[in-house]
């Protein structure tokens, strides 16, 4: 069987899906492979678009500050590389700022459409509050993650709520993280309590994932037991918001969030964490839903197959199914396929490689790094504010957004590239992954849009 | 002030074995140890209870090892795996130095109930490990014992204990008090109560491995010891059905041997002047123990390559020879004539040695003290040996998967059945908390409360927490938050207890970093520096930089 498209997005994590939606909005014929789950989906859900400066150790109080920073330090960062136009080097800091601002509000929209309403916008940075107890600075996060009045409300408690048997969140732990920041940054709450309830979804009592307990909650007879033990408990230590692990459900978290308050007369709120994430698992749900409901096709379970390029356009592309191979003809590609974890980008002893076009890689720094052994790029501390190089490793781009392949030479003038394929910045210490994915996503569909009409025209 | 007969100074294999054996023979023995049970050497050794098949032109070595291997058939059964081995053969030429082997080997094979060594044709070689090089003229096939390393120590401890020893891990000794050329005492700092700390003793056994010289020099006593590091690559899984042996490029002997979850490609042997603290395998010897494997099993770089590990061997000080021909024995080294009196110390050894280097010290202690007792560390059975484990009706009985109590079985032994008593209380303790192990929460809870563990770093050595292939991604922040409910720690600790242990498992993931490991440490940054931000708290946390990490 073959396919013909107007725009093939490779990857269909949160920058290929935003390239998705929008080209399909534009009217293209668009063709999305997701090989598999997407880190988007183990991501905790939180849209990072900038915390810290690359290397900075001060939380940024909005994004838009750290837009700005980048724009005069960073011309390389793929949020500077939006400021590379014909205008005038003074406007560069606002254009960088208002593209950004333009694809995280048309996200915001997006999302609300699929019933994942957002809180936050890029005017300022949300104090986010994890399962470990930790914050962190991040842009914007599901409504059901806004933790509220909380860190403002002089007089606010807060009851950290796990469920026996669910061994990823103590809130014991995550309490007393929680107190010894704010006490140490003289803010509310002065007072936490903790809980752990008998829950047992659907019976079990041991090993019980955040998945289980999001889908026991999705029933509202579920959510009425839970929600009267947790009363107990807000009246005991007189909680005026209580957090929980977030697994509100997958169907009704915000209507389950506002049940709560109802029926317990205190603020409930998702705290951040780890995989598996349902708010990661929502996103990505949300994402796909407004994909398919714009008009796109959308091919799970598969990769994308491509002997090298061969000439300077990118004409078919091969999608590689578990039981069929498909020829899809197409005018323009996105490659959204990720770094590490989406397999977009690999690592072996003889050097760091692109896996779909075996396009050439590039370090954090911009040196070339086709054949640089993986450990080169890493520093011997495990966690620091810079992190590791090679998390910041990729494709390089054009002001275009086309990978490419020596000095300024794009490796084909239809391919474009998104996301965390991208070298340039480290994600997990600037904070700002969610947040180059969708902008990156939003530019590399719209030069692929314009390539593809031009085209046609 | 305490008052000891002996302080043993060092918890590796032969400190825990000399504190045993101190306290069975009824002296009062303390056991001081600067980090946790089994943190250096032995912790880094492939667990291998050899034969003394390297050793071949040393028959009373060989003896020593073989009648060892049966002691510990006895005394430590459920902590030993019998591994069957193949040295396949490429060339003609290779067979020159089997012969010889085969022969010694054969001779004391009965008594540990092993065959004696077989030559297997290339069919019968590859029926039993398929991945062997099909293009193999022959291969020797005969059995080993293995013993897990940090169990051993840790129950051997634990015995010194039961027999009224004390045991202090966290207590670096700064100063040998002696008098008139005889020891009086030992002052350590202890970092869990951040205090100096001192007691009075008659003897000390100085068991501290390849810092054995700088403790008798606190004494103002010589000791020379010639330090050559190993490293160890180790892959995911058993990619092999079978230890393999095979020569390394410059002709020496390298192995790949089957351990727990996974499959050791080890060692390296290179003199050394560096900080064992500091010291990380490098590229070349990566590169070296990868190239060399390959000629016998064509496929090992298609394995997944978890970490590697480096450690430090404190060989007898013979100079101007190969490393590989300098003696396996030991030394025990009374340095009363030097005029230290009451000071031993050791130097080379192995692993299989422990219990022997301990009872030789032991007597020379007991002797000098005027103490007439009889060694009986061989025969008295360690903690947990004492009955037969049936999975499957624990398995079934308390509703944990037969593999979950297997693996239980294989640390604890006989205990495994108290551990899994405590989930009737507590059914959600039947959680797993490390996957790749596994080990449940009842586990982790039980070591918490029997084994003194300060940090999760000690615990991994209990419970070999976060050493499979996610390396700690999904079980350190679960594990930190019961370990610190348990000690009682504050936020900020157990923040520092997740930061300490993901900086110890990053010191060996780092330097093999590649394939799907690279993936795996994009999902750990993404958990604690991302998500969790513990790379920002870092600096606001009072974070000590490891000896291994350098100023970013």
């Amino acid at each position: 069987m073959n396919l013909e498209a107007d725009v093939v997005v490779i990857g269909g994590g949160m920058a290929g899906l935003v390239a998705g939606i929008r080209a399909t909005e534009e009217g293209m014929k668009t063709v999305l492979l997701r090989k598999g789950q997407s880190a988007t989906a183990y991501s905790s859900g939180a849209i990072d678009v900038i915390g810290y400066l690359p290397g900075g150790t001060m939380p940024l109080g909005s994004p838009v500050e750290g837009l700005q920073g980048i724009a005069s330090m960073f011309p390389l960062h793929p949020y500077g590389l939006l400021g590379f136009t014909d205008a005038e080097p003074d406007t560069v800091s606002k254009t960088i700022v208002e593209k950004v601002r333009t694809a995280v509000s048309w996200l915001k929209a997006t999302l609300l459409s699929s019933n994942i309403p957002l809180f936050g916008d890029i005017d300022s940075n949300l104090d986010a509050v994890t399962v470990l107890g930790t914050v962190k600075p991040t842009c914007m996060i599901q409504e059901t993650m806004w933790p509220g009045s909380l860190m403002l409300d002089a007089d606010s408690v807060a009851l950290f709520a796990g469920v026996r048997g669910f061994p990823a969140f103590n809130p014991r732990m995550a309490a007393q993280v929680f107190l010894e920041h704010q006490i140490s940054n003289r803010l509310p709450p002065r007072k936490v309590g903790h809980h752990v309830l008998d829950m047992a979804p659907f019976g079990n009592n041991y090993n019980i994932s955040s998945i289980e307990i999001a889908r026991y909650l999705d029933t509202e007879d579920n959510l009425s037991v839970l929600a009267k033990k947790l009363k107990k408990h807000v009246e005991r230590i007189g909680a005026t918001h209580i957090a929980l692990p977030p697994v509100l459900g997958f169907n009704r978290a915000r209507e389950n969030q506002l049940a709560l308050q109802d029926l317990t007369g205190a603020y409930a709120f998702e705290l951040l964490s780890f995989p598996p994430s349902v708010p990661g698992l929502r996103l990505q749900r949300g994402l796909e839903t407004a994909f398919v409901k714009a008009g796109g096709t959308l091919l799970v379970g598969h990769h994308a197959k491509m002997d090298s390029l061969k000439s300077n356009i990118v004409k078919e592309i091969t999608a590689v199914g578990p039981k069929r191979n498909l020829k899809i003809s197409t005018k323009a590609a996105v490659l959204a396929t990720g770094k590490f974890i989406g397999g977009g980008i690999t690592g072996t002893e003889n050097g760091i490689r692109e896996s779909v076009f075996d396009l050439m890689t590039v370090s954090e720094s911009f040196r070339i790094a086709t054949s640089t052994t993986p450990q080169k790029l890493t520093n011997t501390i495990a966690l620091s504010h810079i992190g590791h190089p090679l998390f910041g490793s990729g494709l390089s781009i054009d002001p275009q957004f086309r990978p490419i392949t020596g000095e300024e030479v794009h490796a084909a003038k239809n391919l474009y590239a998104a996301g965390s394929v991208l070298a340039g910045y480290n994600y997990p210490a600037e904070k700002s992954g969610l947040g180059v994915a969708i902008v990156t996503g939003y530019m590399a569909s719209r030069n692929a849009v314009d390539y593809v009409k031009g085209v046609s025209a | 002030m305490a008052k000891y007969d002996v302080v043993v100074i060092g918890a590796g294999s032969t400190g825990t074995a000399v504190a045993r054996d101190c306290a069975m023979r009824g002296l009062k023995t303390l056991l001081l140890e600067r980090d946790d049970i089994a943190s250096a050497t032995v912790g880094t050794c492939a667990g291998m209870i050899s034969s003394g098949l390297k050793y071949m032109d040393e028959p009373n070595i060989v003896d020593m090892c073989s009648d060892e291997v049966v002691y510990f058939k006895r005394i430590a059964r459920h902590i030993i795996a019998k591994n069957p081995i193949l040295t396949p053969l490429l060339e003609m030429s290779d067979l020159s130095s089997g012969g010889n082997f085969a022969e010694e080997y054969s001779k004391r094979a009965e008594t540990r109930d092993v065959p004696p060594v077989l030559f297997l044709t290339p069919e019968d070689s590859l029926k039993i490990e398929p991945m062997l090089n099909p293009d193999l003229i022959a291969s020797l096939y005969f059995e080993e014992y293995f013993i897990d390393p940090f169990a051993l120590c840790m129950l051997q401890a634990l015995d010194a204990k039961q027999h009224s020893a004390d045991i202090k891990t966290y207590c670096e000794v700064t100063d040998i008090l002696t008098k008139n050329g005889s020891i009086t005492g030992v002052q350590y700092f202890n970092r869990i109560a951040d205090k100096m700390e001192s007691v009075k003793t008659k003897a000390i056994i100085n068991a501290a491995g390849p810092w054995a010289h700088k403790i008798a020099a606190l004494a103002g006593a010589k000791l020379e010891l010639r330090l050559n590091k190993g490293a160890h690559v180790i892959l995911d899984r058993r990619v092999v059905n079978v230890g393999v042996i095979a020569k390394a490029i410059e002709g020496r002997m390298i192995y790949l041997f089957p351990h727990e979850n996974t499959v050791l490609l080890g060692t390296t042997a290179l003199d050394t002047w560096e900080d064992p603290d500091t010291l990380v395998a490098s590229q070349d010897e990566i590169e070296y123990l990868l190239k060399s494997m390959e000629w016998v099993i064509p496929s090992i770089r298609d394995a997944r390559i978890i970490r590697t590990m480096e450690g430090v061997r404190p060989l007898v000080p013979t100079w101007k020879i190969p490393e590989g021909d300098v003696t396996r024995g030991y030394e025990v080294i009374d340095h009363e004539p030097e005029g230290v009196s009451g000071l031993v110390s050791f130097t080379g050894g192995k692993l299989v040695m422990c219990r022997h280097m301990a009872e030789a010290a032991t007597d020379l202690v007991c002797k000098n003290l005027g103490i007439e007792t009889e060694c009986k560390t061989h025969n008295m059975p360690l903690p947990g040996n004492s009955d037969d484990v049936d999975i499957m009706a624990l398995a079934k009985e308390y509703g944990v998967s037969q593999h979950t109590v297997e693996r239980m079985r294989a640390r604890r032994g006989s205990e495994t059945a108290t551990i899994l008593e405590l989930t009737r209380d507590h059914p959600e303790w039947k959680t797993t908390i490390c996957t790749c192990e596994p080990v449940i929460e009842a586990e982790l809870r039980y070591a918490i409360r029997e084994t003194f563990p300060q940090t999760l770093n000690d615990l991994r050595r209990r419970v070999r927490l976060g050493t499979g292939p996610c390396q700690g991604t999904f079980c350190t922040f679960k594990a930190a938050a019961i370990l610190a409910e348990e000690l009682e720690l504050s936020g900020e600790e157990f923040q520092l207890d997740i930061a300490d242990f993901l900086a110890e498992r990053w010191k060996g993931k780092r330097q093999s970093i590649r394939g799907e490991q690279i993936a795996q440490e994009e999902l750990a940054q993404g958990i604690y520096a991302c998500v969790g931000n513990l790379d920002q708290a870092q600096e606001e946390l009072d974070y000590d930089l490891k000896p291994w990490e350098e100023v970013l």
